[in-house]
């Protein structure tokens, strides 16, 4: 338990360095930090629109802490402010809609990707030195060494352009109305396979290479060779000796692999034209609608922040040696 | 004599290299006979391990046998086929490892661990698992409580009485024991050697010892046989090892120990 | 060190990435020699598809796409393996500084460390990218340098801790020799293998991260690399309009610069750790095994 309140104030730590950064970059830049956020607003934008933004993003007529605490209690208050390019719709509408899209996506995606690398590596790593094992190597090689741009790039031009199984874009078909319908669910569906299949390529050499190394590291310890000599099947030594063990520090791997997880998550909805969060991203950085970008970082560290708590509980969970602390 | 437990027969093995072999074991012949403590005493490296894997057949590539016949019973344990080598591991042959602190599963608990032992070879429930657990952990003074218990919750001593136990689970014949003791504190290895002692003399199973201690071996064991780099150079008697050495090597072995504790074996043995 | 390189040597993996990293080395350095083209000039007419004049047609602007994919293996070469360099060194001084001195110095760096690990780095960079502007190549190394080391400063101090409590070292500590000295000479040679897979998985991440954040539009559309030739084929719709070899000359190249430093990377781990290696010195042993002359 202490453990994991320590975590979470570290979490807390974290999310505000993050929030710092959004604080001091705009105003570390050369020139005027308003003209720089606010530069490239739409007329829609009033006097008064304007200083309400203002407010949020702490530019005020009092010293710099005052302007962080400012800034910070807008953020802590959920007030993400409003986007230039979409003006008056709030980031936390524009990002929220998003967000349901890419955590279904990335969630089924990672996960997907996790079990099955994981058993792709314990796997490998049990027929060791075997031509399975090689194969499973190198595919892992592969896929980790590939960018997920040109992964998710030759996806599209294969699937979506040549064979055409596939759309080329969007979450589902844009002529129909969401709803709890066969129809719309199946466009769904239709639509988020490709995306979906993707993300889980890109993930899947990691996890299963991870797996792998970890496990083979483990087989000549001395509980594992008591395991076989115990006479126990080969599938319980496999799964409940070795596994169970190499899947301690695959977990701990595991937080560190959700940065990568946000990334490749990102260039997939760009280049599949998929109404998540790094599609929205996208759009605002190339509008350069600072608010979006901004509370985008802040959202992306939430969910690792979240990610990473989930982490270390499963790992509470899995080690007994953590459990009695 | 009745017929040996255990009869290694010209057992060579190779280590394969990419071009060459190394010769870990070579020719190697002796008997355990039934109740009998036996030691294999030697360098590190000198192949006394690797005859004890091979025994199980629990050697990993690039380990190779060669030559030779391992009998269990007169049963030659190298013409098991693999669901007979699981029915024969541990229910004729049980083990000890070298670390102790290691050798028990760190995420399962110590019931858990008698019980895949027991349901594999012995179909037993979770229920009689437990009782026959608790007897197994009587016999090496550690109250029944402690099943509950994960390994790190556990002195290294602890431990290792524990895993003693779990070899009995299935009254092996032939307990082999690679250095059991040397992360062990030297009151704690005395501790547990007496109780393998008694144990042997109350349930009748053979011991196979490896150690480099040489003086330790002499205080336990009937019988010694001494290795150097892959050979049986001498066996015989512990005593006529102790006192009449044949080989060289033996002797150089004897003079590397240090005076102060040849001492106190020489005393020991006396009483 | 020198174990290190004859292990290297023997192995396949390790043969195969060196090769292919080689030949896209000469290729960039050689570059002026293998087109008759100028790297930006409009040589053609808009997207020609792969012919004799243009062995891998041409972009939206009539731009010959092998002249850049020649040209941009230059960027990708220098930003991969300069930001590479940077991202290893102050991960290796701020890994070995922390597994050694331990105490203050170790929770300072280790606190500032892990939090740059939770911290996503691509929305990071993207919001740090999109702030300076258009990002030259230099710009985005720079950036990627001093934002990425927190994973090598985690393994480095890892393996610090470990090799700190061996007998050298504490005997360097008894003759009274100086930190710095047992830092500089007595530890980092021992995580020599450490340091060489984080530099090359540095390598790997610069040169994919550069061709990202240029490929999202927070490059400077002037430069020539891999990353600009992805953004200009999506901004032309290339693959809409059926040009592929616009966007897949880059995606090769990518692949391929990609695979040979993983390969690299990963027979580095092979030879660096003997459990790892299993392939060809089990060959004797299996045919062994098969032609009957032991057992197993």
């Amino acid at each position: 338990m202490a453990f994991l309140l320590r975590r979470l104030a570290f979490y807390l730590a974290a999310f505000i360095a993050a929030a710092t950064v959004n604080f001091f970059l705009p105003r570390v830049m050369p020139g005027d930090p308003i003209q720089i956020m606010f530069g490239s607003a739409n007329a829609n934008l009033t006097v008064e629109n304007l200083n309400a933004l203002r407010l949020t993003f702490g530019f005020i007529d009092a010293p710099i802490w005052q302007q962080y605490l400012t800034y910070l209690q807008s953020i802590f208050t959920g007030d993400l402010g409003r986007s230039i390019r979409y003006f008056p719709a709030p980031v936390s509408e524009i990002l929220g809609r998003a967000t349901i899209w890419t955590v279904g996506l990335v969630g089924i995606a990672t996960i997907l990707a996790f079990i099955v690398g994981t058993g792709l590596g314990i796997f490998a790593a049990w027929k060791r030195g075997t031509r399975a094992d090689t194969a499973i190597s190198l595919l892992a090689i592969f896929t980790t060494a590939v960018p997920a741009v040109v992964i998710s790039l030759l996806a599209l031009f294969i699937f979506a352009y040549q064979l055409r199984w596939f759309p080329s874009g969007y979450a589902y078909n844009p002529l129909l109305d969401p709803a709890l319908s066969w129809t719309y669910i199946s466009s769904v569906i239709y639509h988020g396979t490709l995306p979906m299949v993707t993300m889980f390529i890109v993930l899947l050499g990691g996890f299963a290479i991870t797996m792998r190394n970890n496990m083979i590291n483990l087989l000549g310890e001395d509980y594992i060779v008591m395991g076989r000599a115990k006479g126990l099947s080969e599938n319980r030594v496999m799964f409940w000796y070795a596994a169970r063990n190499a899947l301690l520090p695959t977990v701990s791997n595991l937080a560190i692999a959700l940065g990568t997880v946000v990334g490749g998550s990102l260039i997939t909805e760009v280049v599949f034209n998929y109404p998540g969060l790094g599609n929205v991203l996208y759009q605002a950085i190339l509008a350069r609608d600072y608010p979006v970008i901004q509370g985008q970082l802040l959202i992306m560290t939430a969910a690792m922040l979240i990610a990473n708590f989930l982490v270390d509980v499963s790992y509470v969970l899995l080690d007994p040696r953590l459990k009695k602390a | 004599m009745s017929a040996p437990v255990l009869s290694v027969r010209n057992l060579s093995i190779d280590y394969v290299g990419e071009d060459s072999d190394f010769h870990a074991v070579k020719d190697v012949s002796f008997d355990i006979a039934k109740g009998e403590f036996f030691g294999l005493a030697g360098e590190s490296g000198c192949g006394k391990s690797t005859i004890a894997f091979a025994i199980a057949r629990l050697h990993q590539p690039s380990a190779l046998i060669r030559r030779g016949e391992i009998l269990v019973e007169g049963r030659n344990v190298l013409d098991l086929d693999k669901k007979a080598l699981e029915k024969f591991r541990w229910t004729e042959v049980a083990m000890v490892f070298q670390s102790a602190m290691n050798s028990l599963n760190p995420v399962l608990t110590i019931e858990a661990q008698f019980h895949d032992v027991l349901k594999t070879h012995l179909g037993l429930s979770r229920e009689q698992s437990r009782k026959r657990a608790e007897e197994l952990l009587a016999l090496v003074d550690i109250p029944a409580e402690r099943l509950k218990s994960f390994p790190h919750q556990c002195s290294g001593g602890m431990r290792q009485r524990i895993v003693i136990a779990i070899c009995l689970a299935l009254n092996p014949k032939l307990l082999i024991m690679d250095e059991p003791t040397t992360a062990l504190d030297v009151v704690v290895q005395r501790e547990i050697l007496q109780r393998i002692d008694v144990l042997r003399k109350e349930l009748g199973f053979s011991i196979l010892f490896i150690t480099h201690d040489l003086g330790l071996m002499a205080q336990v064991c009937d019988r010694i046989g001494v290795m150097l780099e892959g050979e049986l150079v001498e066996v015989g008697d512990a005593r006529q090892i102790h006192t009449a050495p044949t080989h060289p090597y033996t002797k150089k072995l004897w003079a590397s120990m240090p005076r102060l504790r040849g001492a106190q074996i020489g005393g020991e043995a006396s009483l | 060190m020198k174990q290190l390189l004859v292990g290297l040597s023997k192995n396949k993996k390790a043969v195969i990435g060196l090769s292919i990293l080689v030949i896209i080395l000469l290729v960039a350095i050689f570059a002026p020699l293998l087109t008759p083209y100028g790297a930006s000039a409009r040589v053609g007419r808009p997207h020609q598809p792969p012919s004799w004049e243009h062995w891998f047609g041409t972009t939206r602007i009539g731009r010959d796409v092998w002249t850049q994919m020649i040209y941009g293996a230059r960027t990708s070469l220098a930003v991969g393996f300069g930001a590479g360099l940077m991202i290893t060194v102050i991960g290796t001084v701020l890994g070995i500084i922390a597994g050694y001195m331990r105490g203050k110095v170790d929770e300072v760096i280790n606190f500032f460390t892990n939090m740059i690990l939770v911290i996503p780095n691509l929305p990071l960079l993207l919001v740090l990218a999109a702030f300076i502007g258009q990002a030259s190549p230099l710009v985005i190394a720079l950036i990627l340098g001093f934002t990425s080391w927190a994973w090598g400063v985690r393994v480095t101090r890892a393996q610090t801790l470990s090799v700190r409590e061996k007998d050298f070292v504490k005997s360097a500590e008894m003759l009274g020799e100086p930190k710095w000295r047992i830092m500089t000479f007595e530890i980092f040679p021992n995580l020599i293998s450490i340091v060489g897979i984080n530099f090359i998985g540095s390598v790997i991440f610069a040169v994919i991260t550069e061709a990202t954040l240029e490929f999202l539009g927070l490059g400077d559309p002037n430069a020539v690399s891999w990353g600009i030739m992805l953004y200009n084929a999506q901004n032309a719709s290339a693959l809409t309009v059926g040009a592929w070899w616009d966007m897949l000359a880059p995606c090769f190249a990518l692949a391929l610069l990609g695979l040979s430093l993983a390969l690299i990377n990963f027979a580095i781990d092979e030879v660096a750790n003997p459990r790892l290696r299993t392939g060809s010195r089990l060959n004797r042993w299996k045919m062994l095994v098969r032609t009957g002359e032991g057992r197993i």
